[in-house]
C-alpha cells in the first residue's frame, strides 16, 4: 500500500483530473462498469446510486461521506482516513462531480479523534491548494466540504439516521420512501457513500474500470479492505482481492492463526450483525457470494475470531447489551425486542437457557428481523441466533432436543 | 385509479393511498397503535406490517403507498405471529402489575391496547414485566402524566406539534430508555402547555389524563352543609351520550340535567346562560372598540387554551383580547354574587362545579384573578364516570329542565361550542347594538364549518363592513397571528384552541369504533346548530333572564359592576 499520503501538494489527484474531463454520465458509466458495491455493509451498487441521484432534478444536491464506522470489529475506514485522507477526499469530489453536488459533508464518528484531526487538516490544506473551493483545477466545478463529528451512536451509520444527525435531529432512522436519493439532507437529493467505497471509486476512475473488473469475481469485483480482530495473532487491516482466497487462509495465513495455546471456536465474518461460522465452515471463498453460500454475510469486512477461552454466554451478553444500548428506540420491535433479549441473556442458568426462553428469543428474532424499521434491528439478532443454532448443547438446557 | 388485491379482494383506490387506507376501503382492519389519521405517519409500532407479493420484507401498511397490481395479504400466519410478539413486548413494558392494574386505569373502558389485543387475537403473554420506575408528572393543574404507561407511540408529540403548533413534548433518552417528556423534564405545568388536552385525546393508553376533580365533587355532594350547584357547557350535551354507547351528536340535554339532579346537585344550571351574558359584554366591547378604532382586531377570550397560548407566544397582543371572562367564569362570578344574594345562601356555603368539554378550564378556574368562583371543573368524561359509578345510564334518564334563573339560554349560546359559534352569536347581538335592528340572515354560514381558518365580511351599515376571521386548532391560531404580523387587517377574530372548537375539546369522550375524529366533530357540530335552529329565542340580547339580570343587578352591559364581576386581565408569560 505504500507510505501514508497526507500532503495535498504531494498528491496529484489523477482520478479527479480524469473525472473533470468526463461528463457526469461518463464517470457513472465507469463506476457502473466496475461493478463496485457499497463497502459499508449493505452492498448496494455505487454506480446505480449515483445514476439515480444524477437523474434527480433540483438546484441543490448533497454528497455525504459516511465515516461513522460503528460496526464492531470494523476499522478499515479509520485506516483510510488516517493514512489515505486525500484519496478519500478525491472520491468525495468525484462522486460530487458525478451527481452534480456542490456541497458535501463527511460524518466521522465522535470517538475517531485522530482521523478527525487529520481530516480537518486535509480539508484546510485542500482549500488552500484549490482542490476544494471554486473552479477546482481550473474547471467549472465548485465544491464545499464540511466535517461533522458524530455523537457516538451506532444507528447513525444508517444513512437516514446520519442525515437526521447532521440536521441536528435525533439520530433515528427515517421512513423510506422517500429515499435519501430523492429527499435526503434538508430534503434535497443526497448520496451517502462509505469511506472505502469512495476511495475505491477514486482508484477506479484513475486506473479504469477494466483494470478493476480484472480483479475479483463476477459478483464481487475488485478488492476489499478487511479488518482482522479478536483472538488472532496478527490483527489489522488487510487488502484482499475478492475470490483469491478463503476465509480459512485469511485467518491462518494473513492473520497468523489463533493465539498461543488457543484455537478458534468460531468466527464472525462480517461484523457483529452477521451470523457466526464454525471452524468447519471456513473453507469458503472470500467474496459476497462465497460467504453467503456459507450461511453468513461479508458485511463490512470485519472478521472477528473468537477463541476457546471465551464463554458463549459472555459473547451473547455483550452482543445483547450492545444492541440494547444502540437501538434508536423508535420502532417497537427493535426497541422492546433488544431490551428483552438483553434481559433474557442475563437470565441464564450456569450459562445455559431453558428451551422456553430460546423459543421466546426465536419469536422476538422473527419480529425484529421481519418488522424493524431499519437495518440495525433487522440484523441485530443474526449473530446470537446463529450461536444458538450452531452450539445448542452449550447453550440450551436439554441441548435443544425436543 | 389504481387496482390492487387485498386478501383476495380486488379494490380500486386513488394513487397516493396507503395500504392501510386501501385496506380500510376494502373493509379489512389492520391493527395500529402509532397511526392516527390527521397526524404524520410515524411507522413505529410496526403492528400494521403486511405481506406484499414480490417484496422480500414485510411492509408497514401505514407508510407504504399502494401500487397498481399489488397483491397484499394482511393476516398471514407470519404477520399474525409477529404482531403477537410485538404486542407481548408492548405489554411487558407497560406497567401492568397487581398494584397498578387495568381496572383503576383512566382508560379502563377506552384502552386502545385492549382493543388492539382483541384485533390481534392475543393468546400468549410470556415475558416478564419490565419495571421502568418513572415518576408521575402532576405539575399541571389540567393534565397528569403517568410515563410508566406510555408506549412511546409519539402520538401526543405529533398532536401537540402538528395540530396545535406548540410541541411541549419530545423524545429524550436513548434506545429502550427513550421516553416522551417535556423540555428539561420540567413537567407539563412548567412549560408552555396550553392545557388544551388534545394529547389526552390522542393517547392510546392511560399515560395522559386530566387532573381529576370528581373525588372532590363527590365529597361536596355528600356534605350536607354545602349547597352544590353545577353548570354544563354547550358542547357537553351533544357528546356525553357517547360515553353510554350513543352515536356522536346525540342530544342529551334533558337527560344530563336529570342525571345531575340524581347525583345530588342542589341546582342544575347552564353555562349557556352566561354564554349569553358573555355575548352581551363582549359584543358591547367589540362595538365600542370598532367604532373607536381601539386595539383592533378584537380577539375572543372564551377558550382558555387559546388564552394561555397567546400569553406565552404573543404576549405583545394581549391588549387585543376582549376583557370579557369566559362563560364558565362569568357563571362562577354570578353564582357567588347575584345567585347567593337572591337565594340567601352564604357564598362560602356554595360549591360551584362546572362540566366542561375542556381540560384547560381546570387551569382557568384556578387562575388567581378568578378567585374561588368555580371550585371544581369536571370534564365530560369525568361526568360520565360519575354517572356510571352512581348506577345511572344517562341514555335511560327522563328529560328534565334546567333550574330557573341561571338555566335559560338563547340559541346563540348553544353554538358557542362550535368553531365560529362565538363569532356568529356576537355578530347577531353586535348588529343589534349598532343598528337597533335585527340581523335578517341569522345563520351566518360563512363562519360555520370545520375549516381551520375562515374569513368573512359582514355588512352592518352602509358605512361599516366588519371583517372577521375564525381559527380553530392552535396551529391555525398561530397562522392567523402570523398573518396579522404581516399586516393583515380584521376587526374581530374568534380563536378556539381545539380542532372544531369545544365540540372537539380535550375533555370530550374519546372516539370509539371506526368513526373518524372528523366525523365525530361533524356530528356534534350539526347537533349544536340543530338545537339553535329549533329554539324560539336565538339572540343573546333577547334572553329574558339576561334582561332581568341586568335590570335587577348589573345595570347595563359594560357597567362598573359588570366590569368588576365579568371582566378580567391577562398575564404576559412569554417563553421560558
Amino acid at each position: 500500500m505504500g507510505p501514508p499520503l497526507l500532503k495535498a501538494e504531494e498528491y496529484d489527484f489523477k482520478g479527479l483530473q480524469k473525472a473533470l474531463k468526463l461528463r457526469p454520465e461518463g464517470i457513472i458509466d465507469e463506476i457502473k462498469k466496475s461493478g463496485l458495491k457499497g463497502r459499508g455493509g449493505a452492498g448496494f451498487p455505487t454506480g446505480v446510486k449515483w445514476e439515480l441521484a444524477l437523474a434527480e432534478t433540483g438546484e441543490k444536491k448533497y454528497i455525504i461521506c459516511n465515516a461513522d464506522e460503528g460496526e464492531p470489529g470494523t476499522f478499515k475506514d479509520r485506516y483510510l482516513l488516517e493514512e489515505r485522507p486525500l484519496k478519500v477526499l478525491e472520491g468525495i469530489l468525484i462522486a460530487a462531480r458525478a451527481i452534480g453536488a456542490n456541497e458535501g459533508f463527511i460524518y466521522i464518528r465522535g470517538e475517531y479523534t485522530e482521523p478527525i484531526k487529520i481530516f480537518k487538516k486535509t480539508i484546510e490544506e485542500a482549500e488552500k491548494q484549490g482542490v476544494l473551493g471554486d473552479n477546482i483545477f481550473g474547471s467549472d466545478f465548485n465544491f464545499k466540504l464540511t466535517l461533522v463529528r458524530g455523537g457516538g451512536a451506532y444507528v447513525c451509520g444508517d444513512e437516514t439516521s446520519l442525515i437526521n444527525s447532521i440536521e441536528g435531529k435525533r439520530g433515528i432512522s427515517r421512513i423510506k420512501p422517500p429515499y435519501p436519493i430523492q429527499a435526503g439532507l434538508f430534503d434535497r437529493p443526497t448520496v451517502v457513500n462509505n469511506v472505502e467505497s469512495l476511495a475505491a471509486a477514486a482508484e477506479i476512475i484513475n486506473q479504469g474500470a477494466d483494470y478493476y473488473t480484472g480483479l475479483g469475481t463476477k459478483n464481487s469485483r475488485g478488492t476489499k479492505l478487511i479488518c482482522l480482530s479478536g483472538d488472532i495473532e496478527k490483527p489489522g487491516v488487510y487488502e484482499v482481492e475478492f475470490g483469491s482466497t478463503t476465509l480459512r487462509d485469511i485467518l491462518y495465513e494473513l492473520g497468523g492463526g489463533p493465539l498461543k495455546d488457543d484455537s478458534f471456536k468460531f468466527i464472525i465474518p462480517g461484523g457483529l450483525s452477521t451470523a457466526a461460522l464454525t471452524i468447519e465452515e471456513l473453507d469458503c471463498q472470500y467474496s459476497y457470494e462465497g460467504i453467503e453460500a456459507a450461511g453468513s454475510s461479508l458485511g463490512s469486512g470485519a472478521i472477528i475470531a473468537i477463541g476457546q477461552k471465551h464463554q458463549l454466554l459472555e459473547i451473547l451478553q455483550r452482543v445483547g447489551r450492545f444492541y440494547m444500548d444502540e437501538t434508536c428506540g423508535t420502532c417497537f420491535p427493535c426497541r422492546e425486542g433488544n431490551r428483552h433479549i438483553d434481559y433474557i441473556f442475563k437470565k441464564h442458568h450456569n450459562g445455559k437457557f431453558y428451551q422456553e426462553d430460546v423459543d421466546i428469543l426465536a419469536d422476538i428474532g422473527k419480529a425484529i428481523s421481519g418488522a424493524a424499521r431499519c437495518g440495525l434491528g433487522q440484523t441485530s439478532l443474526s449473530l446470537a441466533r446463529s450461536l444458538f443454532y450452531k452450539f445448542p448443547e452449550e447453550l440450551i438446557i436439554g441441548g435443544g432436543q425436543r | 385509479m389504481i387496482k390492487l388485491i387485498i386478501d383476495n379482494q380486488e379494490i380500486s383506490v386513488e394513487p397516493g393511498t396507503t395500504i392501510l387506507e386501501a385496506a380500510r376501503a376494502a373493509k379489512v382492519k389492520i391493527p395500529t397503535l402509532c397511526y392516527e389519521e390527521e397526524l404524520s405517519v410515524f411507522g413505529g409500532c410496526r403492528l400494521c406490517i403486511v405481506e406484499v407479493d414480490n417484496k422480500d420484507s414485510l411492509m408497514p401498511a401505514c407508510a407504504t403507498e399502494a401500487e397498481d397490481g399489488m397483491v397484499i395479504r394482511t393476516h398471514t400466519p407470519k404477520v399474525r405471529d409477529i404482531r403477537q410478539t410485538i404486542f407481548e413486548m408492548i405489554i411487558a413494558s407497560h406497567d401492568i402489575s397487581c398494584e397498578l392494574n387495568c381496572l383503576t386505569c383512566s382508560r379502563a373502558s377506552s384502552c386502545e391496547l385492549r382493543e388492539v389485543a382483541e384485533d390481534i387475537g392475543v393468546t400468549r403473554m410470556r415475558l416478564d414485566p419490565i419495571i421502568r420506575g418513572h415518576s408521575k408528572d402532576f405539575s399541571s393543574y389540567a393534565i397528569a402524566r403517568e410515563p410508566n404507561k406510555c408506549i412511546t407511540c409519539d402520538r401526543c408529540i405529533r398532536k401537540c406539534q402538528e395540530i396545535q403548533g406548540i410541541g411541549i413534548f419530545a423524545n429524550a433518552g436513548r434506545g429502550p430508555e427513550t421516553i416522551v417528556t417535556t423540555f428539561e423534564d420540567r413537567g407539563i405545568g412548567n412549560v408552555e402547555c396550553t392545557n388544551c388536552g388534545q394529547c389526552i385525546i390522542s393517547c392510546p393508553t392511560g399515560a395522559l389524563h386530566e387532573v381529576y376533580h370528581y373525588d372532590k365533587v363527590w365529597e361536596a355532594l355528600y356534605d350536607e352543609s354545602k349547597h352544590v350547584i353545577v353548570q354544563t357547557a354547550p358542547s357537553v350535551r351533544v357528546a356525553i351520550a357517547e360515553s353510554f354507547g350513543a352515536e356522536p351528536g346525540t342530544v342529551a340535554t334533558g337527560q344530563l340535567v336529570a342525571g345531575l339532579r340524581r347525583l345530588g346537585f342542589d341546582r342544575v344550571f347552564d353555562t349557556n346562560f352566561t354564554a349569553d351574558l358573555t355575548i352581551m359584554e363582549e359584543a358591547t366591547e367589540v362595538v365600542k372598540r370598532i367604532t373607536e378604532n381601539q386595539d383592533l382586531p378584537v380577539f375572543t377570550s372564551c377558550s382558555p387554551g387559546w388564552i394561555k397560548f397567546i400569553e406565552h407566544f404573543y404576549p405583545e397582543y394581549l391588549g387585543h383580547l376582549s376583557t370579557a371572562k369566559s362563560p364558565q367564569q362569568m357563571f362562577g362570578a354570578i353564582a357567588k354574587s347575584y345567585y347567593a344574594e337572591e337565594s340567601g345562601i352564604p357564598r362560602e356555603d356554595i360549591v360551584s362545579v362546572s362540566i366542561m368539554p375542556c381540560t384547560a378550564k381546570k387551569f382557568e378556574a384556578q387562575r388567581p384573578e378568578m378567585g374561588d368562583d368555580v371550585d371544581y371543573v369536571l370534564t365530560t368524561r369525568e361526568a360520565a364516570m360519575m354517572f356510571k359509578s352512581a348506577g345511572l345510564n344517562l341514555c335511560e334518564q327522563d328529560e328534565s329542565d334546567y333550574d330557573e334563573l341561571l338555566g335559560f339560554s338563547s340559541g346563540a349560546a348553544d353554538i358557542f361550542g362550535n368553531t365560529g359559534g362565538v363569532m356568529e352569536a356576537a355578530l347577531r347581538t353586535a348588529y343589534h347594538i349598532i343598528t337597533g335592528e335585527e340581523l335578517e340572515d341569522i345563520e351566518i354560514n360563512a363562519v360555520r364549518g370545520l375549516e381551520g381558518i375562515k374569513e368573512a365580511s359582514i355588512k352592518i351599515t352602509d358605512d361599516l363592513t366588519v371583517n372577521v376571521a375564525v381559527a380553530n386548532g392552535l396551529a391555525n391560531a398561530h397562522r392567523v397571528m402570523e398573518m396579522l404580523k404581516e399586516g393583515k387587517e380584521y376587526h374581530f377574530i374568534e380563536f378556539m384552541a381545539c380542532p372544531g372548537g369545544c365540540i372537539g375539546g380535550g375533555g370530550q369522550p374519546l372516539p370509539t369504533g371506526n368513526t373518524t375524529r372528523q366525523e365525530v366533530r361533524e356530528k356534534r357540530q350539526k347537533a349544536l346548530y340543530q338545537i339553535d335552529h329549533t329554539k324560539k329565542i336565538r339572540r343573546s340580547h333577547d334572553n329574558p333572564m339576561i334582561k332581568k339580570l341586568y335590570a335587577d343587578y348589573l345595570g347595563e352591559p359594560g357597567s362598573h359592576k359588570a366590569h368588576d364581576l365579568l371582566h378580567t386581565k391577562y398575564t404576559a408569560r412569554g417563553i421560558k
